[in-house]
């Protein structure tokens, strides 16, 4: 679905990274291949180091921890917040909503929208795009975007599919109305056909975690995992992502009036290296144009990432500069979305660590 | 599809010197879900065919997965 909006402008994102680091190595020893084998898998996907919530800590901890940090800082004004959005897959609780508990701690204001959006890859653009929405009403002038993820207690340490690449980390996007009259293009795709291609097949109300679900299995491929546990199906995911995203982009650029040459940035969510790699020849698009380097540091802490990658790769240019910017989050759903927008002259675009 | 140049992209591939039509899949050395990830990433960027994991793993040698990709 094509979207379209005007007078709207990110102004602040700041990264939120667990500080413990976990290497490769470390972890291969529980994979049920051999070292060679596992560490060309390391070579070819691009794995090395990736960032893991400690015990007990949950996606909404780093969210607060990134507030605090913003009103301490003076970069941001808890009374201005008109809208609270929190885009995860590892709430708190089944209920309340994890955004009203983050609303609660810091004693926000009652007249205001908390929102929890269940997404994962392409969790960033589908709450850019719920941003913009909410912005269209008089009443709200701020919206705050918080993507986290803590999943990585939720993948087998026997699966060397999923294993290496998880990364747990939170975002906080500030969304606004701006006077700069560009158009901001956005595409939003699903197919619910898919939608077990990633999945946690135990744990919720169909088929409630037990004894039973938590008995471990070990696929064709070697890795071993049980009910309870996040499983990927490697070839379906690679094959959608290859047959709709590239089309997508396209679509995006003709509808704007552009080519690859007139984007700065293509800011793309981070499955591995190997993956990106291929979406940038296929698209045409220059990997100095489209970094990779999220999964090889920090993980793919799925809707986190394209904040990531902004932070990381531009930090303080996007404070004094401003580029033309082409993101777009694919995956769990199937969902694949995209945001084509000026983004720059931020207030704030770093990453801190809890 | 071109026999001479998928023999010689499938070595690559599975990182050997050179293929043959006989050699059983799972001797390779490498062989691996990675060597099957690439095999479906190099039919889909050469051949514009989508592959599964297990149209692959059904394949017992060399010339039973070209026939199988070179009649999809």
């Amino acid at each position: 679905m094509d979207l379209k909006f005007k007078n709207k402008k990110v102004s602040g994102i700041l990264t939120i990274l667990p500080k413990r680091v976990v290497t490769f190595e470390e972890e291969m020893v529980n994979y049920n291949f051999p070292e060679k084998k596992s560490l060309r898998l390391k070579k070819v996907m691009g794995y090395n180091t990736h960032r893991v919530a400690a015990e007990g800590q949950c996606s909404s901890d780093f969210c607060i921890a990134g507030l605090q940090y913003l009103f301490d800082n003076d970069l941001l004004d808890k009374d201005e917040i008109d809208a609270m959005l929190f885009v995860s897959q590892s709430p708190d609780y089944y209920m309340p909503p994890t955004s009203n508990l983050i609303q609660g701690h810091f004693g926000m204001k009652n007249d205001i929208i908390c929102l929890d959006i269940n997404q994962g890859c392409a969790g960033f653009e589908i709450g850019l795009v719920q941003a913009f929405m909410l912005l269209e009403q008089e009443s709200v002038h701020k919206v705050v975007l918080m993507n986290a993820d803590v999943l990585s207690p939720k993948v087998s340490i026997h699966d060397r599919n999923s294993k290496p690449l998880i990364g747990d980390a939170a975002s906080i996007t500030i969304i606004e109305n701006g006077n700069n009259n560009e158009e901001i293009l956005c595409s939003v795709n699903m197919d619910g056909t898919g939608a077990l291609a990633i999945n946690i097949p135990a744990g919720g109300f169909r088929t409630p975690a037990s004894e039973e679900t938590a008995v471990m299995h070990e696929d064709e491929a070697g890795n071993s995992r049980s009910l309870n546990n996040l499983v990927m199906q490697g070839d379906d995911v690679f094959n959608f992502v290859q047959r709709e995203v590239p089309p997508m982009i396209d679509h995006l650029l003709e509808r704007a009036n552009m080519s690859v040459d007139d984007i700065d940035w293509f800011m793309f969510h981070q499955p591995n290296k190997f993956m990106l790699n291929k979406l940038a020849d296929a698209i045409g698009v220059p990997y100095e144009k489209m970094p990779s380097n999220i999964v090889e540091n920090f993980g793919n802490a799925s809707g986190v990432t394209v904040p990531t990658t902004i932070s990381y790769n531009l930090g303080e240019r996007l404070e004094k500069e401003s580029f033309k910017m082409c993101m777009a989050g694919f995956g769990v759903g199937l969902t694949w979305s995209s945001v084509l927008m000026k983004m720059g002259y931020l207030k704030f675009n770093k990453i801190i660590e809890f | 599809m071109d026999k001479e140049k998928f023999l010689k992209d499938l070595a690559e591939i599975l990182e050997e010197e050179s293929v043959q039509e006989g050699d059983v899949l799972t001797d390779f050395e490498v062989w691996d879900s990675l060597s099957i990830l690439s095999i479906i990433s190099y039919v889909s960027e050469n051949y514009k065919k989508q592959l599964k994991n297990e149209e692959i793993r059904s394949q017992k040698t060399v010339g039973d997965l070209f026939s199988y990709i070179d009649n999809k």
